[in-house]
């Protein structure tokens, strides 16, 4: 039997540019609050190397943990892991209380003032079903961003991780120490 | 680093009236079991303020909420979680708030049962779990690494059972005064002060050798924007100059110097909730990951 599928991201780091592209993609299309944004992409400076000082680019968005400390937190179960690995909010059910918020250690949650609920990024659910990307993955101009179903060996974030691994890149996900289990890889060549 | 701006003011004072009421309950029906013909003014002022002020904070996590808030049915989803510690909280509010209106008003004489020792013990249990659980819904929190160590619950259960002795005795300063005796609370009190230094002394102790989350909260505290009111809000006015006045007989104060001194521990314990609150940093999601 085929196994469920499995949606995770895969940035590759080097090809950001701090465009903010996927950040107004994103918010064009799920109508976003004025003041948040869904996606982010921080700035690092790196201070290990003395004169070699390079700023890198880190996309960042709601990692869909497998074990999403957000989904044990809600009271109303309104934040659920589903089948596909997307964590998603039902927003009909959702009172609006932040505990979510303050629980998430990536501060990837906002809070919708006008629709008194959480928000994050979805991974574009529903659109995913219908034919469409992620609108960041759609629109990043350096093509950093890969999306697919990671137990299907032929997607093409599976590919773009596997071959990373091959060519012993680095690969990474934000804080494993914290036991989260992100679902997003940054690979860095 | 990033601070968390989720929870605010609101809760800040949640989580102070939630626990003075529930130390005002446990120091009440402490005293009930012991001796109650002896305390029954300390008593009266406990039920009096108990289930009122723990259902008036409340109100401020309702006013907190989104969508909850104007869609009113939503809230009985709050029993959909058993992981969920705010539907352990909700639960447990529910619970003591009917356990402390039935032994409130029977200590006030508007009902004739009482619920006899059951209803003490059972309540004082409630209180301890209120009290407690003001601190385990932000402290189980891994998020913020500051509000992520267990002497934040034992720090906020002290702190509430000391500002719920404050709480009643103004009350009974004001509305039940009899002759009888309040040096059993003031020596109580005055304990309780001392264990809250210890605490708070773990706490930053602990902090300052913390992960770098814990470190920046734990600054801004001591050094920071919060600093005014951590030396003099906290430990000036709400813990060393009422234990400086608690601390001795002849000191002990009535009439209205004693309710300012009281109030003071009062001002002190919402301080406290408000900079642990707002000192509540997020885990640094990048830390470590940036190579050259």
């Amino acid at each position: 039997m085929a196994k469920p599928k499995k949606f995770v991201m895969a940035y590759i780091v080097n090809r950001c540019i701090d465009c903010k592209a996927c950040m107004i993609a994103c918010k064009s299309r799920w109508d976003v609050p004025a003041d948040h944004f869904r996606t982010h992409i921080d700035a690092g400076n790196c201070p290990t190397m003395p004169g070699k000082t390079r700023t890198h680019y880190l996309p960042s968005q709601c990692n869909h943990c497998d074990d999403p400390p957000c989904v044990t937190v809600c009271p109303t179960k309104a934040s659920h892991k589903r089948d596909d690995g997307l964590v998603y909010i039902d927003r009909t059910i959702c009172i609006g209380c932040k505990y979510c918020i303050v629980s998430c250690p990536y501060d990837e949650r906002f809070y919708n003032e006008e629709a008194g609920v959480a928000e994050k990024c979805t991974f574009c659910f529903p659109k995913i079903y219908e034919g469409y990307q992620p609108a960041c993955v759609e629109t990043c101009l350096g093509h950093a961003r890969f999306f697919g179903d990671i137990n299907d060996e032929n997607s093409e974030v599976s590919k773009v991780i596997n071959e990373a691994v091959k060519n012993k890149q680095k690969v990474w996900k934000l804080r494993t120490d914290l036991g989260t289990e992100p679902n997003i890889y940054y690979i860095q060549y | 680093m990033v601070f968390q701006e989720a929870f605010e003011w609101k809760i800040a004072i949640y989580l102070f009236l939630a626990g003075t009421g529930a130390g005002a309950i446990i120091s009440g029906a402490l005293s009930d079991i012991y001796k109650r013909e002896k305390y029954i003014s300390y008593i009266k002022a406990a039920s009096l303020i108990g289930m009122p002020l723990v259902a008036f904070g409340t109100l401020f996590l309702l006013f907190d909420l989104g969508q909850g808030l104007w869609k009113p049915w939503l809230l009985i989803y709050l029993f959909a979680n058993p992981k969920s510690v705010m539907t352990w909280g909700t639960i447990i509010l529910a619970l003591f708030i009917i356990c402390t209106t039935l032994y409130g008003a029977y200590n006030l004489g508007i009902i004739k049962f009482g619920g006899g020792k059951a209803i003490k013990v059972l309540s004082i249990g409630l209180g301890l779990a209120t009290a407690g659980y003001t601190a385990i819904l932000i402290g189980v929190l891994r998020a913020v690494p500051f509000w992520h160590q267990s002497v934040l619950s034992i720090l906020f259960l002290v702190s509430a059972l000391s500002t719920g002795i404050s709480a009643t005795l103004i009350v009974r300063e004001l509305f039940f005064k009899d002759e009888s005796h309040t040096e059993v609370y003031r020596i109580t009190h005055f304990y309780s002060m001392i264990i809250e230094i210890f605490l708070l002394l773990s706490l930053v102790v602990v902090a300052f050798n913390g992960v770098p989350e814990m470190i920046f909260s734990i600054k801004t505290i001591v050094f920071g924007s919060l600093s005014f009111r951590f030396w003099v809000g906290v430990l000036l006015v709400g813990i060393i100059i009422p234990l400086i006045f608690s601390g001795s007989e002849k000191l002990h104060l009535d009439g209205y110097r004693m309710i300012i001194i009281e109030s003071m521990v009062l001002i002190g314990g919402y301080n406290l909730r408000i900079i642990i609150v707002h000192a509540g940093a997020f885990t640094d999601k990048f830390a470590n990951y940036i190579v050259g």
